[in-house]
C-alpha cells in the first residue's frame, strides 16, 4: 500500500508530473469530481511548455504555471477498442486522487499569484480553514494529517495576498476550504462603560474569581468593601493586584472596587489583576499592547490537577511497602 | 487448676448456654458449693489486645517507621532570664549610618501650630527624648531606628492638636478645657504616634504627662494584685503597677513637679507626707514603698486636680498644669482578666482599681469639677494589632460617634448591638458618657485615625529620600502610587514600602 509509505504519495504526483505530456494521447472519462478538469479546458497545447520551472521561483519543486489542461480521451468507441481505459483524473492511481489534485491546484494558483504583495501574517483575515476530519469528509479520501497540513500551508499564503489586489480565483478557492459559517466573525460586541461611568472585567485565576469595576478617581482601592492593605497584608499581592493600572501609569486616575470569591490569596490577588486589565480595556482599548506585554491580558488557565486514585495526590504515589 | 467446667450441671457446656450471654457480674455468685473456683465470666465486650500497633489512619503513611538517630543538637545555654526579654523591647531611635536631614525643624512652642509645616516631618527634641523614653512613648516596632534621630509627620490631626494644646495653654478662654477623645482606626494608622505627637507637645508646653503605654500589662495577671481593703472585697488594686505609674511620671515629669508644693492633708498617708513636700517627693514615697502606692497615686491626683490651696497651705500653692493622660490600647480594659478572685472566678477589668480611675475620667466631672479640673486633654488609643475582638465595645464606640452627632439615644437611629449577641454591660456604661453640665469638659468624642493624604505621603517620602534610605526620585506619581499600595495612605505601611529596597519595574 502506498499510503503506508510516506513518500508513495510523493512518489505518485511524481510519476502523474512526469506522465503529464502523454495525458492528450490518453481518454477521457465521463464523470468527474475533479477541480482541475472542471476548471479546464478541452482544447489542447502543446505539452512541451507546461513544464519548466520559473527562474525566480523559490520553490523547490516543479511547477506549472498554468493549470494542466489535462485532456480526456475522445469517447470510447466500442468498434475500435483502444489499449486500456484511461481514468479522468491523471492522479487517479495516486489512491487519494482528489485530495492531490486540490493540492495541484492550490499549488499552481499560488505559483501563478506569487508575485502579488502580501501582507503580514497577523494582518491578514482570520479563515477558518477546515479541520482534518472535516476536510476528510469533504474530499472522501483518508487524507494523512501531514499533507493537510501542507495544503493548509499553501492556503495561509494565498490568504496573506493583500485583499485589494487578491484575485477572484484565488477568492473563490479559498472560499472552498472555509467551515460552513466563519466562526471568526461572531465577535462579542466591545463592551462599554455604563451609564454610571464604569468599565466592568472579570478575571480568574486558580480557583478564584473576581469582578472589577473602574471608574475615573484618584486611586481608591476597594476589595470585597476592605481597603488594599487589609484584603491584602502581603505586599507583593498589592503589587499584583493593581499591576494593570501600575504599568500604565494610571493607578491615580481611577478608582477600583473589586469583589472577589474563592481560592487564597495569591488566586485572589492575581484574578483582580485580571479583572482590572479587562475594566481598563473596557475605559481604553487602545492600551492592550500594552497591557499584553505587562502579562495581563494572558489567561492562566491552570487549575489544580486532580487526585487520581491509586496515587496519593495527583502524581504522586505511595511508598513501596515490603510487606 | 480445677476445670471450670462442672460435669454434674453442665453449666458451662459450650453449646449454646444461655448463661454465657448473661452480663458478667463484679461479685462472685453463689453457686454450688464443690465448685472452689468463682464463676466469673469473662467480659463479652473486651478487646482482644493485639501486640500490633493499629492501623494507619487516613493519610498516613503506612510504611515502616524508623526510629531517627538523634541528630547532635547544640543544646547552648539558654540566655539569662530577662535578657531575650529586653532585647526584644529594645528601643533603638539612631541609627548613625542614616543621612542627617538638614534643616529638619524640631517640635517646639511656634511651630507645633505652624500650618506651613503640614506635611513637613518634625524631629523630636534630643533632650526630650530621655522624658519620651520615661513614659514609654515609643513602641519597639516602629521604624525609629532606621532614621538618625526620630521625627514625625505632621499630618493635619497632629496641627489641630498642636492647636489644642497651645489654646489650652496659652488662650484664656479656654483654660480649663478638656478634651476627651478615644482614638481608633486600623492598623498602623499612626494612633501610637499621635499619642507620641501628643506627649511630646504637652512636654513642650511643660504639662504632667500621664501614660498608661500598655493596657494589657494590667490584665495579663501579670502584676501582684490584692484586694483594695475588706470592706470593698471585689475591687483590686495592683500596688506593683502604680508604682511604675508613678515612676514613669516622676521621671518624666520631674522638672514640672518639683517646683509645686503639696496643698492639703493627705489623711490616708498620716505622717508620711510633710507640709513642705514637693510632688516629686510625694510620688516617690509610693516608688519606694509599693503597698503605699495607690494611696500615694490619689494623693498625687488630689494635688494635680487642686484649683486652689486647702487653709493653711496657701504659703507654696502654685496653680497646677494641665494635664495629658495617655492610654494606649483600652481594648484590654475592656473584658475579663486573667486575674481571679477570691471565688476563682474572672476578675473583670473594670473591678482593678486602676483602670476604674482612668476610665472614670471619660465620664463627666461631679461635685462642679471637671475630670481635669486644670484642664487638659485625655487620649484613650484602640490598637490595631494587639486588640482583643470585644464587640460590645465596637458598638459602644459607634454609639460615641452617634452621640457626638447629635443622636439621641432613644432614637431608631442610634447603634444597637444586635439581638442575641452576648454584650457586655459594664463597656456600655463605661463609655456612656452624655454631655457635662460644666462649660469647659467637652462631650466624648470618637477620633477616627485614617491615611495621610497624598501632600502628607509625599512629605513622608521625602524625608525617606533625604534620610539616604530611598534611592529614587519622589515624584508626584511615584507618590501616588505608594499612597494607592499603602491602602490609602496608611502610614505604617507607606513605612515598609518606604524602607523597602525596590528595583523599579521595567515595561517597555
Amino acid at each position: 500500500m502506498a499510503w503506508q509509505n510516506p513518500n508513495g504519495l510523493v512518489q505518485a504526483m511524481h510519476s502523474i508530473r512526469q506522465a503529464a505530456p502523454l495525458r492528450p494521447f490518453l481518454q477521457r472519462s465521463v464523470l468527474s469530481a475533479s477541480p482541475i478538469l472542471s476548471a479546464s479546458s478541452t482544447t489542447t497545447t502543446t505539452t512541451t511548455t507546461r513544464l519548466f520551472k520559473q527562474p525566480n521561483s523559490k520553490r523547490s519543486y516543479a511547477t506549472e504555471v498554468d493549470s494542466v489542461d489535462f485532456v480526456a480521451a475522445p469517447p470510447v468507441d466500442l468498434n475500435k477498442l483502444p489499449a486500456r481505459l484511461v481514468p479522468v483524473s491523471p492522479s487517479y492511481f495516486s489512491g487519494s486522487p482528489k485530495f492531490v489534485d486540490h493540492l495541484l491546484n492550490l499549488e499552481s494558483i499560488l505559483a501563478k499569484h506569487a508575485h502579488l504583495p502580501i501582507v503580514e501574517s497577523n494582518q491578514a483575515p482570520r479563515m477558518a480553514w477546515f479541520k482534518l476530519a472535516q476536510f476528510r469528509d469533504f474530499v472522501g479520501e483518508p487524507v494523512p494529517t501531514k499533507k493537510y497540513k501542507g495544503l493548509l500551508k499553501i492556503l495561509q499564503r494565498l490568504n496573506r495576498i493583500d485583499r485589494k489586489l487578491m484575485p477572484h480565483e484565488v477568492k473563490s478557492t479559498i472560499e472552498k476550504f472555509l467551515r460552513p459559517g466563519n466562526p471568526y466573525d461572531l465577535k462579542p460586541a466591545p463592551a462599554q462603560v455604563d451609564e454610571m461611568g464604569r468599565g466592568r472585567g472579570r478575571g480568574k485565576r486558580k480557583s478564584s474569581s473576581a469582578v472589577a469595576f473602574l471608574v475615573e478617581g484618584d486611586g481608591e482601592v476597594r476589595v470585597n468593601g476592605k481597603t488594599l492593605v487589609e484584603a491584602f497584608p502581603r505586599v507583593h499581592d498589592r503589587e499584583s493586584a493593581t499591576w494593570a493600572l501600575q504599568c500604565t501609569s494610571r493607578l491615580d486616575k481611577y478608582n477600583v472596587w473589586a469583589q472577589v470569591q474563592g481560592g487564597g490569596t495569591t488566586g485572589q490577588a492575581e484574578a483582580i489583576t485580571l479583572a482590572v486589565a479587562r475594566a481598563l480595556l473596557v475605559h481604553e482599548p487602545a492600551l492592550k499592547p500594552v497591557l499584553r506585554k505587562a502579562g495581563v491580558i494572558t489567561v492562566d488557565a491552570r487549575r489544580v490537577e486532580r487526585k487520581k486514585p491509586g496515587h496519593v495526590k495527583a502524581r504522586k504515589m505511595p511508598t513501596w511497602v515490603k510487606r | 487448676m480445677v476445670s471450670s467446667f462442672c460435669w454434674s450441671c453442665l453449666t458451662r457446656l459450650p453449646t449454646a448456654s444461655p448463661r454465657a450471654m448473661l452480663p458478667p457480674t463484679l461479685t462472685p455468685q453463689r453457686v454450688a458449693a464443690f465448685h472452689t473456683s468463682s464463676t466469673l465470666l469473662a467480659s463479652p465486650l473486651k478487646k482482644k489486645s493485639t501486640g500490633n500497633v493499629a492501623a494507619p489512619r487516613y493519610r498516613q503513611a503506612n510504611s515502616a517507621r524508623m526510629k531517627k538517630k538523634g541528630k547532635a543538637v547544640e543544646r547552648a545555654r539558654p540566655p539569662p532570664a530577662g535578657e531575650r526579654r529586653a532585647l526584644r523591647k529594645r528601643i533603638v531611635l539612631s541609627n548613625p549610618n542614616a543621612l542627617e536631614v538638614e534643616d529638619m525643624q524640631d517640635i517646639s512652642a511656634e511651630n507645633m501650630v505652624d500650618s506651613r509645616l503640614h506635611g513637613a516631618v518634625l524631629g523630636l527634641p534630643v533632650p526630650m527624648l530621655d522624658q519620651l523614653r520615661a513614659v514609654q512613648a515609643f513602641k519597639p516596632k516602629q521604624g525609629w531606628s532606621i532614621f538618625r534621630r526620630p521625627g514625625t509627620v505632621m499630618r493635619r490631626e497632629s496641627l489641630e492638636l498642636g492647636r489644642l494644646i497651645d489654646s489650652i495653654s496659652n488662650n484664656p478662654e479656654d483654660k480649663g478645657k478638656v478634651v476627651k477623645r478615644v482614638l481608633t482606626g486600623a492598623k498602623g494608622t499612626g494612633k501610637t504616634v499621635h499619642l507620641l505627637q501628643a506627649m511630646a507637645m504637652a512636654f513642650t508646653k511643660e504639662w504632667v504627662v500621664i501614660t498608661v503605654p500598655e493596657c494589657q500589662d494590667l490584665v495579663l495577671a501579670n502584676t501582684s494584685y490584692a484586694p483594695l481593703s475588706d470592706k470593698t472585697p471585689n475591687v483590686y488594686v495592683q500596688n506593683e503597677a502604680t508604682a511604675a505609674l508613678l515612676n514613669r511620671t516622676v521621671t518624666a515629669n520631674q522638672k514640672v513637679l518639683s517646683t509645686l508644693k503639696v496643698s492639703r492633708e493627705h489623711p490616708a498617708l498620716k505622717s508620711l507626707v510633710a507640709r513642705d513636700m514637693t510632688l516629686q517627693d510625694l510620688a516617690n514615697i509610693g516608688i519606694q514603698d509599693p503597698a503605699a502606692a495607690w494611696a500615694v497615686f490619689q494623693a498625687l491626683w488630689t494635688e494635680l486636680a487642686a484649683t486652689s490651696a486647702a487653709p493653711g497651705f496657701e504659703a507654696g500653692f502654685s496653680p497646677r498644669p494641665p494635664m495629658l493622660v495617655a492610654v494606649d490600647g483600652i481594648g484590654h480594659w475592656m473584658k475579663e482578666t486573667k486575674y481571679r478572685s477570691a471565688k476563682f472566678e474572672p476578675v473583670h477589668a473594670h473591678d482593678l482599681v486602676f483602670v476604674q480611675h482612668f476610665l472614670s475620667l471619660l465620664k463627666p466631672g461631679n461635685n462642679q469639677q471637671s475630670a481635669l479640673p486644670n484642664g487638659g486633654i485625655l487620649l484613650y488609643a484602640t490598637s490595631g494589632s494587639n486588640s482583643p475582638s470585644v464587640y460590645s465595645l465596637d458598638v459602644a464606640l459607634k454609639q460615641v460617634a452617634a452621640r457626638r452627632q447629635g443622636v439621641t439615644p432613644s432614637s431608631s437611629n442610634f447603634p444597637q448591638p444586635a439581638a442575641y449577641s452576648k454584650i457586655d454591660q459594664r463597656v456600655f456604661a463605661a463609655l456612656d458618657a452624655p454631655a457635662s453640665s460644666i462649660p469647659t469638659e467637652g462631650a466624648l468624642e470618637l477620633q477616627t485615625m485614617a491615611g495621610v493624604s497624598r501632600d502628607e505621603a509625599r512629605g513622608f517620602m521625602e524625608y525617606f529620600a533625604r534620610s539616604g534610605l530611598l534611592r529614587q526620585h519622589v515624584t508626584e506619581e511615584w507618590v501616588n502610587e505608594k499612597w494607592t499600595l499603602a491602602g490609602g495612605g496608611v502610614i505604617g505601611e507607606l513605612e515598609m514600602l518606604g524602607r523597602r529596597l525596590t528595583v523599579p519595574a521595567q515595561v517597555e
